[in-house]
């Protein structure tokens, strides 16, 4: 019966569902269980499914979980964990009764990641997703010692960041502030700025973060118009049973300038931050907040900043089958901006070209103060084992302040968003997604002016197994209007195919092949912005139309080889048109300005790979990542093509990691190639090298104390990844936890 | 994989150790264009905003000439605290008429003709044989001409049309 009313959603099919909730109730009853490994320690973050239905949950940090409402009957449990074999088991459940299972996951360090979220907004078990995704664990979060989330993320293959915007296999390249090709979500919330498209990388601190999913490739299907060129999912930390606390104290210093005649002050430059959190939670309510303070004096000249935020976040559970999820941050932020590097007679400059360590003196007492946060609020209801729905609101606000010698500007952008969303599981071999967005977003600024976006979407997307394929297939419909004028429209439709290239093993081998279309409507900023760079004047361009591309993949994660690694690789093509870049423009007779417009016809392509080896079980683990990169800009009407700007043929990342014990060691290298062309070129400096990148790491545990250490870009190589701008020098952080 | 391991390590340590980004002196070994020393006379300005040196291939006979056909596109900054600064001009290998180093008032350049309003001839270079007269420097192809001496006078700050014509 679930079955048939599951896939007829609407009307009063709907309401019958509720009625006939009672009555199903006194056929379900509660499993719940733990999950450790073959040591007898508890897993925790562990994935826990009833196989072909809405119904999963994770485990805490003592490997404990419940789930509430199955089906009574002969129950079907799966159980998986990141660098774990998954584990089938089936329990005998009586209506109204509970029952206890113990599970035991053994070491696989090769297993595939249990669970993908991204790809179709519902968790998915087992099932190879038909696009590339890459995950970030709490393992790997812990194991880099990393301040903030883009540090994390930074080593992922194919994925680069260019002075704090994120490129999933090129995808953004580089416009300073104004926009952003990937969509970021938190827990699926969308969380890009409302004026700028941007994202705010502090809006949250590594400690609140359990993972990162990262789907690479136009997620515009189920996401809109921002995942242009992927989606970046935050997921934030659990809140375990029990009471726990967690202080994190970290402190360090910044290298000096390899060369005395860079060198530019005397005193060693030093940073820090302390941050605590606090949480309680039992099998009806949990709750967390947490909080914290980071002060850099930098590794430039005019370069301190200070970060403070403070972050809560809370689930209760009314009935067995209704949760409600509340989550929110706020964050403050005073950060001196060193705009661009000095050059010759810019400042003292001792006989050099150019210094890179030190200012444009002309730029002196740069600085903008920033305020961020938001709230966030999700009901979830599994009406039955086959069916749930979803809804949500949110609420993002953003607001800075430039601080220039010659003018101040400043800009207030929120956004708010709401979703509905209904899953419905008809039979263990398929999933549907259905849901309805729609967000308002409004900024008033000296810069932007004043103005307000709507968007409105509705999706659908269904994940089917036919014989040994999975097919998904589904589309999204966005409506946007700008200031309340006329409605501009955008379909996004996206198909995939996974086939298995070993029937017989588990966690064999998968070919994917996937197409979707992405589409990234213009933002607030780059249709009104009214300011002066490099000298120009930045003039308005109200007529911009949405950027949009094909996006086509085929790739295969190989079984495991020779019992130790495993590899995974995907050929890609982008083919995108109406690109928005800055153009300078001659208005005649003597008018020189600058405005962004849609004149770019683009390709890129190339191939994304990855190895993971486990060539010492249990104590090495080593990672390769390779992708190039192909692109081609054509500007209409006009016949010679370039690469892209900030585009780096090849990206190459190396990581180990040994574990001896309580002790452990790792490395990540990270190579990107001088990219052959930038924004605006002949009007910025040209110089620019690769990027070659080592950062060494030892942590060392004992009881409920870690102690970490993180030499970032240790060999102190110097280099710029945008004119004008030296990216991090050598930086040594000492970092000490303590969780109870 | 081990194999890989063991040789893409001291592959990575030896492309970090190619140092990246260098010091460059003013008068670089690597640069294809003209440097020298730019002496300053007289007290500067208040109204001071910059001073940059830029490199005319034809003397130029207007003042579109004058904006237009200036290298490089963007010329840069010449320190004027002290009374010499040392200097350099990356320019394309050919001969070039005018070495002019150029006063800037604070204000806004358009890159337009307009912008002579701004701007004031401090100085250039000029021939040995004959001072009364601009020198001309030939950059030679893959390499610098150095020993471009002259003088900036804040006292005699000239307009554009003590050279060249603005309708």
């Amino acid at each position: 019966m679930f079955l048939n009313l599951g896939t007829r959603v609407g009307g009063w099919g709907l309401g019958a569902l509720f009625l006939l909730q009672a009555t199903h109730l006194n056929a379900q009853g509660v499993v719940r269980g733990n999950v450790r490994d073959r040591q007898g320690d508890a897993i925790a973050g562990a994935s826990v499914v009833v196989r072909g239905t809405t119904l999963s949950t994770r485990t805490d940090r003592a490997g404990r979980f419940r789930l509430p409402t199955v089906p009574a009957g002969s129950v079907r449990i799966q159980v998986g964990a990141i660098g774990y074999a998954r584990v089938d088991t089936t329990v005998s459940l009586t209506g109204g009764d509970s029952t206890t299972v113990e599970l035991t996951l053994s070491f696989a360090p090769l297993a595939l990641p249990p669970v993908d979220i991204i790809s179709n907004k519902v968790p998915h078990f087992g099932d190879r997703p038909a696009t590339s995704v890459a995950q970030v664990t709490e393992q790997d979060l812990d194991r880099r010692a990393v301040a903030t989330v883009d540090e994390a993320i930074e080593h992922t293959p194919g994925i680069q960041f260019v002075n704090g915007q994120i490129n999933i296999r090129g995808s953004t390249g580089y416009v300073q502030g104004l926009n952003s090709r990937v969509l970021m979500t938190v827990d699926g919330v969308p969380m890009n700025q409302g004026d700028r498209g941007g994202i705010n990388w502090d809006l949250l601190a590594v400690d609140d973060i359990q993972s990162v999913e990262i789907l690479k490739g136009a997620g515009s299907s189920l996401y809109g118009s921002a995942a242009f060129g992927g989606v970046v999912n935050l997921t934030t930390r659990d809140i375990p049973t029990g009471s726990h606390t967690q202080a994190r104290l970290t402190g360090g210093l910044y290298g000096e300038p390899p060369h005395t005649v860079w060198q530019f002050r005397d005193e060693q430059a030093l940073h820090g931050s302390a941050d605590v959190s606090a949480s309680h939670g039992n099998d009806v309510l949990g709750g967390r907040i947490s909080g914290g303070f980071r002060h850099s004096d930098g590794y430039r000249e005019q370069d301190e900043r200070d970060h403070g935020h403070v972050a809560g976040k809370g689930w209760w559970q009314p009935a067995v089958n209704m949760r409600v999820d509340v989550s929110g941050s706020w964050a403050v932020d005073r950060y001196d901006v060193p705009l661009s590097w000095c050059n010759r007679g810019e400042c003292d400059d001792r006989g050099q070209v150019y210094q890179p360590y030190m200012i444009d003196t002309a730029e002196a007492g740069a600085r903008t103060d920033s305020r961020k946060g938001y709230l966030a609020a999700q009901v979830r209801r599994t009406v039955s084992p086959k069916f749930a729905w979803v809804a949500r609101g949110s609420w993002l606000r953003t607001h800075f302040t430039d601080v220039r010698r010659s003018a101040s500007e400043f800009s207030v952008g929120d956004r708010f968003g709401a979703e509905v969303r209904v899953e419905s599981h008809p039979d263990s071999s398929r999933t549907a997604v259905v849901g309805a967005e729609g967000t308002m977003s409004d900024v008033t600024s000296d810069i932007f002016g004043v103005h307000s976006q709507s968007e409105f979407a509705a999706y659908g997307q269904s994940d089917q197994r036919v014989g040994p394929l999975g097919v998904s297939g589904g589309a999204r419909l966005d409506f946007m209007a700008v200031d309340g004028g006329s409605l501009t429209a955008f379909i996004s439709p996206r198909i995939g195919v996974t086939i298995p290239t070993d029937r017989r093993a588990r966690d064999g081998g998968v070919l994917r092949a996937s197409v979707g279309r992405g589409f990234r409507a213009p933002t607030m900023a780059e249709r009104f912005v009214r300011t002066v760079a490099l000298g120009f004047q930045i003039v308005p361009n109200p007529t911009l139309r949405p950027e949009q591309a094909w996006s086509f993949e085929l790739g295969h994660i190989s079984p495991p080889l020779f019992g130790f690694m495993r590899i995974d690789a995907a050929a890609f093509w982008t083919d995108a048109r109406d690109l928005i870049e800055p153009q300078v423009l001659l208005i005649p007779p003597d008018t020189v300005v600058i405005q962004l417009q849609n004149v770019v016809r683009a390709r890129l392509a190339g191939i994304d790979a990855s190895i993971i080896a486990a060539p010492i079980p249990q104590r090495l683990i080593a990672t390769l990542g390779y992708t190039y990169l192909s692109t081609s800009r054509r500007l209409s009407g006009d016949s010679t093509s370039g690469p892209l700007a900030f585009r780096p043929r090849h990206l190459l990342t190396l990581g180990a990691d040994y574990t001896l014990g309580a002790l452990g060691v790792g490395a990540d290298f990270r190579y990107a190639s001088r990219p052959e062309s930038v924004e605006l070129e002949g009007f910025v400096d040209s110089r620019r090298v690769a990027m070659n990148v080592l950062d060494l790491r030892g942590s060392w545990r004992r009881g409920p104390v870690e102690i970490r250490f993180l030499a970032a870009n240790v060999l102190n190589y110097v280099y710029n990844l945008v004119p004008e701008t030296l990216a991090p020098v050598r930086t040594a952080t000492l970092t000490a936890v303590w969780s109870h | 994989m081990r194999w890989l391991c063991v040789c893409l390590a001291p592959v990575a340590l030896l492309a970090a150790c190619d140092g990246g980004l260098q010091p460059e002196p003013i008068c670089a070994s690597t640069l294809v264009g003209v440097c020298g020393t730019l002496r300053f006379r007289g007290p500067i300005p208040d109204s001071t905003d910059n001073v940059f040196i830029a490199a005319y291939a034809t003397f130029p006979q207007t003042c579109t000439d004058l904006i237009n056909n200036r290298r490089p596109v963007i010329p840069g900054s010449v320190p004027y605290t002290d009374s010499l600064a040392a200097y350099s001009v990356p320019l394309d290998p050919g001969t070039y008429e005018w070495l002019v180093a150029v006063w800037k008032k604070v204000g806004a350049l358009t890159l337009s003709p307009a912008d002579t309003a701004l701007l004031r001839v401090a100085g250039y270079y000029r021939n040995p044989a004959d001072t009364t007269q601009p020198g001309a420097i030939t950059v030679p192809a893959g390499a610098a001409a150095g020993g471009v001496d002259f003088t900036a006078d804040f006292d005699n700050l000239r307009p554009a049309t003590d050279f060249v014509s603005c309708s």
